[in-house]
């Protein structure tokens, strides 16, 4: 049974991993890679989300596919498309801007409920 | 096909169940997945582990394969998971008491209940007929029910347990190509028996002619009923079969042909003159139309038979997984 904790993490994540995922596709990547990348970077993603989402940015134009059959095993590669090449260093920009508004706030003293009433 | 093979398809078929969307979309979603499930196999056996016990191990951090399906192409379900457990009560009851009734029209040897809901007894009550009898029964309440379900979910009292749904999908495209294929069969089997607005109903002394439409609840339900059946009967066989190139054709032949049906339905004077659609629709021939009259007939039942199948699959499933 997964702690509150647990799943707000999950939640915190799954949110992270859109931009992670766009940024690894530079490179032509099949899904397995990407979860694997993902996992050594510490973003443990499983299938039921990662490659809906992989769908779900191709439909947005964001990325592009096609199924490589020369393989042992047929494998669907994705990457960015040149919608997703224009895109991610705007995403990347938003990224920073709310990593940094984010790290300012958990830096922040609390404030006292004190100096509030005043 | 290997042991490991069957493992793996019924796996995909699963997740393949809560997937709505056109068959390639699907097509491509389970290639994808396969490839996943090999991918991460052949990592386990590559650290040492045995090929079974890698797949077992793969397929359970996985997850259940029909949230994994619906996480792709979400299908709406007619019967949610929730709910399996309240339909299946429901129909039971409703069946019962159904049922009894027949029974007791059949004992008092005349119609019981009001008006357009009343039970006609069993005309020859041997074994063969009351079983029958008791299966078009079953029929006609469990498509109620269905009905009911996705008319109204706040019907259904919710139950925690049951995790897997029955998984009907009143897929769009589905339902159209059902109602196409259920006119399709009307029509033909009217065609040849010169009434359009009938379903013939073959007794032992001779087919008995049960009017469709405007003259009552009862056979507009069996009518309704009947489509359903046929959208889960043949979504259960491309289930099973899996979709291939002739079901597309198959597909197109059916909605073409009942697209072209209705069409002629339509150029009649009148669809409820009756002389109207006769001229419109052509000649007769009797024995045709009795061949045609078991031909749905047996659809019909080998749809009821379907629908009993998958609920007991999933009710031994349901059992399983309780236990």
């Amino acid at each position: 049974m997964p702690s509150l904790f647990d799943k707000i993490g999950a939640e915190l994540r799954r949110g992270l991993i859109q931009i992670a995922a766009l940024s690894l596709l530079r490179d032509r990547l099949y899904g397995y890679q990407l979860v694997r990348i993902l996992a050594d970077a510490g973003l443990e993603t499983e299938e039921g989300t990662l490659y809906p989402l992989l769908r779900r940015l191709e439909k947005q134009g964001l990325l592009q596919s096609e199924w490589d059959t020369g393989g042992a095993r047929p494998r669907k590669y994705y990457r960015l498309s040149d919608h997703g090449v224009e895109a991610l260093p705007r995403l990347e920009q938003t990224w920073r801007e709310i990593a940094s508004s984010v790290t300012t706030i958990l830096e922040q003293e609390p404030v006292s409920t004190d100096e509030e009433g005043a | 096909m290997s042991q490991h093979d069957v493992k793996v398809q019924r796996w995909l078929d699963e997740a393949d169940a809560a997937m709505s969307g056109d068959s390639e979309s699907r097509r491509d979603v389970l290639m994808e997945l396969q490839s996943a499930i090999m991918d991460r196999v052949d990592e386990r056996t590559d650290k040492g582990a045995k090929p079974d016990e890698a797949l077992d191990t793969v397929l359970q951090d996985m997850g259940d394969p029909g949230e994994i399906g619906s996480s792709f192409l979400p299908a709406p379900i007619l019967i949610g998971s929730h709910q399996t457990r309240p339909f299946m009560i429901n129909t039971a009851l409703l069946f019962a008491a159904h049922f009894v009734l027949v029974i007791g029209a059949t004992v008092a040897g005349k119609s019981m209940g009001p008006g357009d809901l009343s039970v006609s007894p069993v005309a020859n009550p041997s074994l063969i007929s009351m079983f029958t009898r008791a299966l078009t029964t079953l029929l006609f309440d469990a498509g109620l029910m269905l009905g009911l379900f996705a008319l109204t979910p706040r019907l259904a009292r919710t139950f925690r347990l049951p995790r897997l749904a029955l998984a009907v999908r009143p897929d769009r495209r589905r339902c159209f190509e059902g109602a196409a294929f259920v006119a399709l069969v009307l029509i033909a089997v009217n065609f040849l028996r010169h009434d359009l607005l009938a379903l013939y109903i073959p007794t032992t002394d001779g087919a008995r002619q049960v009017p469709i439409v405007g003259t009552g609840i009862q056979h507009n339900l069996l009518f309704l009923n009947v489509w359903l059946i046929l959208v889960v009967a043949r979504d259960l066989l491309y289930g099973q079969l899996g979709e291939k190139r002739w079901t597309l054709w198959f597909d197109l032949v059916t909605c073409a042909t009942g697209l072209f049906a209705l069409l002629r339905v339509m150029a009649a004077d009148s669809l409820i003159d009756l002389s109207g659609a006769q001229e419109a629709l052509g000649p007769s021939a009797d024995g045709i139309g009795a061949v045609l009259n078991q031909v749905f007939y047996l659809i019909t039942f080998v749809g009821a038979a379907l629908l009993a199948t998958r609920v007991m699959r999933r009710t031994v499933r349901l059992a399983s997984f309780a236990n």
